[in-house]
Parts: structure tokens; sequence; C-alpha cells
């Protein structure tokens, strides 16, 4: 699904949903409500539940700020059966009682917004581990949602055109192996990942890895620009629009290119040129694992990094806004920061364009932004996992499943189920 | 490094008797707000002091603190400047200039300001070291390098700033430069020795070999320590002992603390070799102390011996001191108890309920209890039932009740090992013992028979070790019980042990036979054991079926979080555990 069929699609009122399968296990009601309040048993969970109901062919609804979020799935047996291996909540409904609920969204700063079709996800990753985890990936895993791995052949090999969602982590898209490449020389990960990406880049015929990783980053904002959707984490979010805005300039250091950074780099910057940043400093030494000054927090410079504080989510209107109150529904609006590499995004750098979805009030930094790119969308939060916030290179992958209720999880998840939605026309 | 000798000289300064600067108003002002966490006040407090003496030492080392929480260290340049200017022969003020141009990024300024004070303190090391820890800071190795060779130049002493070379060396993994500086560093400070250890401990191990054969071409004392602390950090605490026992020195004093340094590195380890050779090590200072402390050693070194589960060893010292007059009755009380316990190890019974009998007198009851149920414990394992019954008959704790049941039950006695585990209560004995007994309890309280001798004697091969038998048994007895009046449950435990025993195929079968709906409160456990034993077995897809099963079948079992943990890991949802 692409972003103009998505804007372009009308529905007047809620669409009517036909339940679908006549197995019930214990419960004769049509419906089934997955509430995400605090009854909710496994909030992670609950959107996999819904995305393998859209995968089987039923439709869904996502109640947009009615009881933080919750989800109307049809009562058939597959859906059932998958909730009680899932240990996600779902309540039984009546006819009665959904019209009762129907009523409520009318009244408030509420809305329904159907589900139609299960997004095609692809996660862009190298093929091998790298010595961190991956957050998306993991609350993919968790929650069950299918996805594909693609990297640089399939990004420059046009395949991303098969896709509705792409999600990009700790990459660094100025291909300098995320400035690792002083500090950790010698590093068994980093050897390989040198090794790797120069392999990559002869094989697909650039002369450096950094030109390379431009190309790609221009294939993703060509991606977005015809209507895909893509959620950026961590480093990739600062990266990627370095690489986009550089356009030619060297901003990497000669570890990586054979040549050192251009010194008048920050003031040949095609802002321009990318997706959610302008008039950014760029970082001029190459063994400060610090790109510029769009992260606010500067976690691996000693003598600028800032503490973490919590970021709090914006309220939108559901029924004029759809697409930024499905970004930010949770169970909790104040949740703990945690770091990345690019752990948050300097207010001053941000476009004009850029919607802020949360902040730390006072902070001269936000954490989670979204805008529009030619048809599509994209999305950037700040920081690498959510559960575990100083996440060091080398630590165990965090387990989800001590972490069900997970509310930063929870904003990687409602990004994976926004290109399900069918926008309803905007009020005027 | 440079950080700890900055702070200690702001100790240092703020303990001196300096001339009064508490009682300046301008400092006890900048004092108060630097206290209150007033950083830019303090900073323009400090400021206001320096403009009248700029070489005052304390407010410039006040100004250089509050201006890093402010991300302004580089502001203190000018007063740094002025201080210089006024003071130019004052190491102090040397140090807080390197660290502001340091700040400010300013290599060539550091390096000038190091080479002035050098010319001012030509002695001192502390001008390099500071301009090494600048360097450092910038992630500059080799530079901090040079001016740690410089320093060593210019002072004409090859063991300067040893410590700070060998740091460095580890930080570029050249382990064996490394070792030679931590050589010249201790040889020089003997302090460093804790430090060197825990640094060169962590060379990879194929380095290992080069390092050892380094150490055994110095001759001295210090590298036979050094040898031996990381022979034994590397897994071979014996050979450690042994390098040391070659190179003791003859003074009996000196002797004992070399011994006591290589005891402490060995008390950090939980290798059975490390607890034999900290049995080894105080049996050699016991050879080397007064007679009076050397009966608690030796005590030690049977204690040490015995968790090395060396008992020739243990009793060889025990018996020394149980035996001798000259030992001090506490000492000897702890060693025959020791003793018994050895004795009971190693399944002599008989001589430790006569040496227990011998001891009586001298024992509290609570430990005479104690040690009589241990011996108790040995019997019933060796199979005489009747006499460990009989040792216990009059212990009334719960601890002595929980042993009864265990001995009713081996002797088939199901009622009476469920009345005694009952009454036992949950908190005899440690918390595996407690959760044994609540395992056995559900076992046996499905079965309807209050007499089951071919159980009992399942259950004691068991506790004898004999699994392969034990299983055999268990599942013989299961086929003859219905399945939800205790068969399942025998079943599983058959399962289990097989399992465990490393036969999947037999674990499998026996699983399934507990598996059934007839045991609905045995089934979900006999699934969840089931599903993890097909996980172990790469097959997936079998086990996701089975746990599917209990989720559904059995929602209201308290195992269901477990499988649906287990469903996670078996679908890769989860990483694995």
């Amino acid at each position: 699904m692409r972003r103009r069929e998505f804007v372009s699609r009308t529905c007047a009122g809620l669409v009517a949903l036909s339940p679908v399968g006549s197995l019930r296990f214990g419960s004769s009601a049509p419906w089934l409500l997955v509430p995400m309040d605090d009854t909710q048993t496994d909030h992670l969970k609950a959107y996999g539940l819904t995305y393998r109901a859209l995968k089987r062919g039923v439709k869904a609804e996502w109640f947009l700020n009615y009881r933080s979020g919750a989800f109307l799935l049809p009562s058939d047996a597959g859906t059932v059966r998958d909730a009680a291996l899932a240990g996600v909540l779902a309540e039984p409904l009546d006819d009665g009682q959904l019209v009762q609920i129907r009523g409520g969204l009318q009244g408030g700063n509420m809305d329904a917004v159907p589900l139609e079709k299960p997004p095609k996800v692809a996660v862009y990753a190298p093929p091998n581990a790298p010595p961190w985890d991956d957050a998306v990936t993991m609350a993919l895993n968790y929650a069950g949602i299918e996805f594909e791995k693609v990297w640089d052949p399939e990004v420059l090999g046009q395949k991303l055109k098969t896709y509705d969602w792409l999600h990009l982590h700790h990459e660094d898209f100025t291909g300098q192996y995320s400035k690792f490449f002083l500090n950790y020389a010698g590093s068994a990960w980093l050897v390989d990942m040198v090794e790797r990406n120069r392999a990559m880049a002869r094989s697909l015929g650039f002369p450096s890895v950094p030109a390379e990783k431009g190309a790609v980053a221009g294939a993703i904002a060509n991606f977005v620009d015809k209507g895909g959707f893509l959620f950026a984490m961590c480093t990739a979010t600062e990266t990627l629009d370095l690489a986009l805005a550089a356009n030619g300039v060297d901003i990497a250091a000669s570890y990586a290119d054979g040549d050192p950074m251009d010194p008048n780099a920050t003031a040949r910057m095609r802002w321009d040129r990318a997706f959610a940043f302008q008039n950014a400093q760029l970082e001029l030494s190459p063994t400060t694992p610090v790109y510029s000054d769009i992260d606010g927090h500067q976690v691996n410079s000693p003598d600028r990094r800032q503490p973490l504080g919590s970021y709090t989510l914006f309220n939108f209107s559901a029924k004029i806004d759809p697409v930024a109150t499905m970004l930010v529904q949770n169970h909790r609006q104040v949740i703990p920061d945690f770091y990345g590499l690019t752990t948050s995004f300097s207010r001053k750098t941000l476009k004009p364009s850029v919607t802020v979805l949360a902040e730390e009030p006072g902070a001269p930094w936000v954490k989670y932004i979204h805008g529009e790119h030619g048809q599509g969308t994209w999305t950037f939060f700040g920081g690498h996992d959510p559960e575990d916030p100083q996440h060091q290179i080398g630590d165990a992958p965090t387990d989800l499943s001590l972490h069900p209720h997970s509310p930063g999880y929870r904003l990687i998840l409602n990004n994976v189920l926004f290109p399900a939605a069918k926008k309803k026309e905007l009020k005027t | 490094m440079a950080l700890p000798a900055r702070f200690l000289c702001w100790i240092v300064l703020l303990l001196l008797p300096t001339p009064g600067w508490s009682q300046q108003p301008g400092m006890t002002r900048a004092f108060d707000l630097e206290r209150r966490g007033d950083y830019a006040g303090a900073a323009q407090a400090y400021r206001a002091v320096l403009s009248g003496k700029p070489a005052d030492l304390s407010a410039l080392l006040g100004l250089e603190r509050v201006l890093l929480p402010l991300n302004r260290s580089a502001d203190i340049l000018p007063a740094a400047r002025a201080a210089l200017a006024a003071a130019p022969s004052s190491s102090g003020i040397y140090g807080i200039a390197l660290r502001a141009w340091a700040a400010a990024d300013q290599p060539d300024s550091v390096r000038s300001i190091a080479e002035r004070w050098a010319r001012v303190a030509p002695t001192e090391e502390t001008p390099y070291r500071e301009w090494g820890a600048s360097e450092l800071a910038r992630q500059n190795r080799s530079a901090a390098r040079a001016a740690y060779l410089r320093g060593r130049e210019r002072l004409g002493r090859p063991d300067a700033m040893a410590a700070e070379m060998a740091q460095l060396s580890l930080a570029e993994a050249e382990y064996p430069t490394a070792l030679r500086e931590w050589l010249l560093a201790v040889r020089r400070l003997p302090g460093y020795r804790t430090t060197a250890i825990s640094t060169l401990a962590q060379a990879p191990v194929p380095a290992h070999p080069e390092l050892l054969r380094l150490l055994s071409r110095e001759t001295d004392l210090t590298a036979r320590r050094i040898e031996a602390d990381l022979r034994a950090r590397w897994g071979d605490p014996l050979g450690g002992f042994r390098v040391l026992t070659a190179a003791m020195p003859a003074d009996r004093v000196q002797a004992i603390a070399v011994l006591r340094g290589f005891l402490d590195q060995l008390r950090t380890m939980r290798s059975q070799g490390a607890r034999r050779t900290e049995g080894m090590v105080l049996e050699a200072i016991a050879a080397r102390s007064p007679e009076a402390q050397a009966s608690r050693v030796r005590l030690e070194a049977a204690q040490a011996y015995t968790a090395a589960g060396d008992r020739a060893a243990a009793r060889r010292m025990l018996g020394r001191l149980a035996d001798d007059r000259a030992t001090p009755a506490s000492i000897a009380s702890d060693a025959a108890t020791t003793l018994i316990g050895v004795l009971i190890a190693e399944g002599k019974l008989d001589d430790a309920a006569q040496r227990l009998a011998e001891l009586r007198p001298t024992l509290s009851a609570d430990d005479y209890d104690a040690i009589r149920r241990r011996i108790a414990f040995g019997w019933m394992k060796q199979g005489n039932l009747a006499r460990a019954d009989s040792a216990i008959k009059t212990d009334s704790s719960i601890e002595g009740l929980a042993l009864s049941g265990r001995i009713h039950l081996y002797q088939g006695d199901i009622r009476g090992a469920v009345d005694r585990f009952k009454e036992a209560g949950p908190y005899a004995g440690d918390r595996g013992e407690a959760t044994h007994r609540t395992m056995l309890l559900a076992l046996l309280l499905p079965l309807e028979k209050d007499s089951l001798a071919d159980l009992g004697g399942a259950l004691l091969k068991l506790e004898q070790g004999d699994t392969v038998q034990a299983t055999a048994e268990l599942e013989r007895v299961a086929a003859e019980l219905p399945a939800s009046q205790g068969g399942a449950e025998l079943y599983l435990l058959a399962g289990r042990l097989s399992a465990g025993s490393g036969k999947p195929v037999e674990a499998e079968r026996l699983l399934r036979a507990a598996a059934v709906k007839e045991a609905p409160s045995t089934a979900p456990a006999a699934e969840l054991a089931l599903a993890e034993l097909l996980i172990s077995g790469r097959r997936g897809a079998e086990a996701v079926e089975i746990l599917e099963h209990l989720i559904l079948t059995y929602s209201r079992s308290a195992l269901v979080p477990q499988a649906r943990r287990k469903l996670d890991e078996a679908r890769g949802a989860v990483p694995k555990t």
C-alpha cells in the first residue's frame, strides 16, 4: 500500500466488519476487544495478534485513544486461539456493547481506524550479527510479525518497492562504521564489519564504503518519495540525513574513504535533500563517535554527554490527525529515556515541517518525530533499546518476555501497524 | 591515571593548613557556593579571589573544579596564564595550566607547559605523567607514550612511569611490554603488584606461554610472585605454588608474607584445584608459624582440603590436631568436628560415630544432634535404614523429622513419610532440601497406598546415585498404578531422570506416558518437560505443537506462563537463555 492510496482513500463512517469463522472457545460474542490499557496482559504481542488476524484476511479496527489504543477483532476461532497462545487479553464483546463503544468514540477525542491489510515489512540489516541488539527486529520477533531482511544489494537493486514498510536501526549511512573504527580497532566484529562493507562496495562498483552507503541512502529516500513508509531508530536517523545532505561532500574520515573529511563540510551540506534536519554542525574528529550536533545527548563525547531524563508523548486530535495519533498510542504518557549513538534530536536542527511526537519538556531536544517526504512518510525515534537505557557493545540482547508492557517498544510497533490503516478523509 | 592524581592533589590541598583561606571571606563564599552546587556563582567568586591573588592555588583549584561541571574547563586559561606569570616556579600551578591547555585542545601548549614545568622540577615525574594523561584523554596513545619516554630520558631513570607505560601497553594489547613495565613498577613500588596481576591476568590465552617464558628468565622474588599469581589466575594454582615454593625466602616472616599474598589470590577462585592449593599454602604457613598459631592454620588447611575433596590430606591435618594435647580446646573441638565430617564423607560411619561419642561432652546438644543426623544420613545412603532410623529416634527437631521422613520413604512406608514431611514443614534444612521435600510430597500425595516397598527401593537407588536402576524401577512401579493415582507422576520423574541422563528416546517415551488426560494435574508438567526435551533435540516444530496443546488444554495451569516463554523460545521470538 502506498501513501497516495493511503491518503486518497476515503472511508465515510466506519467499516462494518464481518466476523469470520464459527468456532468459539467458550464465548458466543461476535467480537473481541483487545484493550491496550493497564489491564492488557501482553501489550507487545497484542500488535502481533492484530497483525496475524489481518494476515488471515479478516479486518480489524484500531480504536485510537480508547483504552490506550484498543483493537477490535472478529471473534473467530483462529483469533481466539491465537490470543490464548500469546497470552493476550481479549475481551468478548457483543453487538450492543460495540454500539455503546462507538457512541463513546464519537463524543471524545477518539476515533476508529479500520485496519485492512498487513504491511509487508523489510528490515535493513547486514547478513552477520553485529554485537548489539536491534530493537525493532526484537519487537517484531517477539510480537510474531513477519519481516524480511534486506541489505545493500536489495536496496540498490530496487527490491524496496515490493515492501510497504522499511526499518532502519543502528546503521551508519556515512560509511564510517559507527565511528568505532579507531576506538575498537582490532575487535573481531569490527574487522568483519569493515571487510564485509568494503567487499560489498567493491562488488557493487563503488570506490568506497561512504560512496556506496550514500547511494543506499538515496535509494531509501527514493522509496519514501514514492510512497513508502520509513521508520528509523538510533544512529540510522542522523546518518541517513547526513548522507543525503552530503550529496558529494566528503563527510567521512580517512579510514573510511582514504582521504580526510572536507574541513568545510558543514557549510557545504545540502539540507534540502534531508528528511528531518537542517543546519547541523558536523563533528570533525575522526576519533569521537559523534556525527554532528543533531543528537542532543552526545553519549560518546564525555565532555558533552547529557544525562537521561524522560520524554512525554504529545496528544493529537484523533479525528483530525489520525496518523500522529496512531504513532503515539500508549498506556504511558511519560516514558524513561534511553541512550543510543543518536539518542535525541536537537530542536535547533529540526526542519519546520517536522511533527514532534515526543519531547523532553524544557530540554533542547526531542525524542520522536515524524514527517512527510514526497508521497511517503518517515518516523524517527532516537535511542537504541527502550528497555536497556545504556546498551553497550557486546551486551546480551533484551529479552522482551520480561518487558511485555514496554511503552517504548509499543511506539515501535505503532509504526508497524500504522501502514495497515485505511486513512479517513480529513475533516475541514 | 591523571584523574586520581588530580583528586589526590585537591584532597591534599584541602587538608593542608593553607594560609587560612577559610579565614578569607572570598574563599569561604566561593566554597559555600560550590558546596551548594551553584558552580557559576562559585566560578565568579573564585575569579574575584584570583583577581587580587593570581597565584592563590586554592582558588585556582576551586575554579578548575567548578568549571568542569559547567563544561567550560578551558575558560580557566586566562587565570592559569596570570598565575604562571605571578608564580613561575609553582608545581601546583603548572599542573592546572597543563590541564587547562589540554581542555582547550591545544597539544602544543600542553607540551610546552610540561617542558617548562620539568625545568622547574627536574627530578619529578609529575610533569610527564600529566602530559601523558592529557594526551590519553585525547585518545592519542602514541603521544602519551612519547611524553612518558621523554620523561624517562630526562630523569635518567628507566623505571620512571613504568606503571603508566604498562597500562598503555595493555591498551594496545602489547602484553610482553606490559609485563616488563609492570616488573619495573612493582620492583620500585611493591604496592603495584595487585594492579599488575589483575591487568596482566586479562591477557588472552595465546599470550600466556610467552609471558610465562619472559617471567621464567627473571631471577628475583618479585618475578616469581607475579608468575605464581598469574599461573593461579590462569587455572594452574598448583603450578603457581610450586614456583613460589622454589623461590621461598629463608626469612620466616618474609616467607609467610609471600605465602599470605598468594593465598589472597587463591581465595578469589572457586575451583577444587584452588582449594587444594589453598590447603597446601596454609600447611606451608603453619610449618613456619609459632605453635600457638599453627593449630588454627592447620585447621583452616584441613577445611580447605576437605572442600577440595582431598580427605587424606584433611585427615592428616586433623588427626594431628585432635590428638595433640597442646592444641587449644576450642581448636581441638573444631578439628574433631571437621574430622567426623571427613570420616562421614569417606563412608567410615562407625569411626565417625565413635569419634562423636568421645566428643559428646564438649559439644552443645544442637551440634551433637546435627552431627548425629549426618551420620544417620550416611547410614541411610548406604541402605542401612534400620540403623539410620534408630540413630535419630530421639531427635524431635524439624530437621530430624525431615530425615526420618526420607528413611521411612525408602523403607516403603508412604504414609509415615508423608506424615513426617508434613510435620517437618517448609523450614527444615536449606532451600534445596525444602524444595526436594516438596517434590517428594507431590510425588507421594496422589498415591492411594500406605506402603509401596518397590517405590521406596527405587527412590533409595536414586539417593545412592544409581539413576539407571532407579529409572527402570520407577517405570515398573508406575506401570502398576493408575495414571491418576500416582502413575503419571512416577512416569514424569522417570522421564526427567532419563532426560537428565542423556537418554532422549527413553525420556520421550516416559514423558508421553505421563502426559495423559487422566492425570490433569501432572500432564502440564509432563508436556512442558517433553517440549523442553524436543527443543533440546532441535525438534522445535513438535515442541510448538505440544506447548500449544498445553496452553490451550490446561489454560488454568500455573505452568502456562512458563509454557508461553518456551513457545517464544521455540519460535525464536526471544533470545535463548
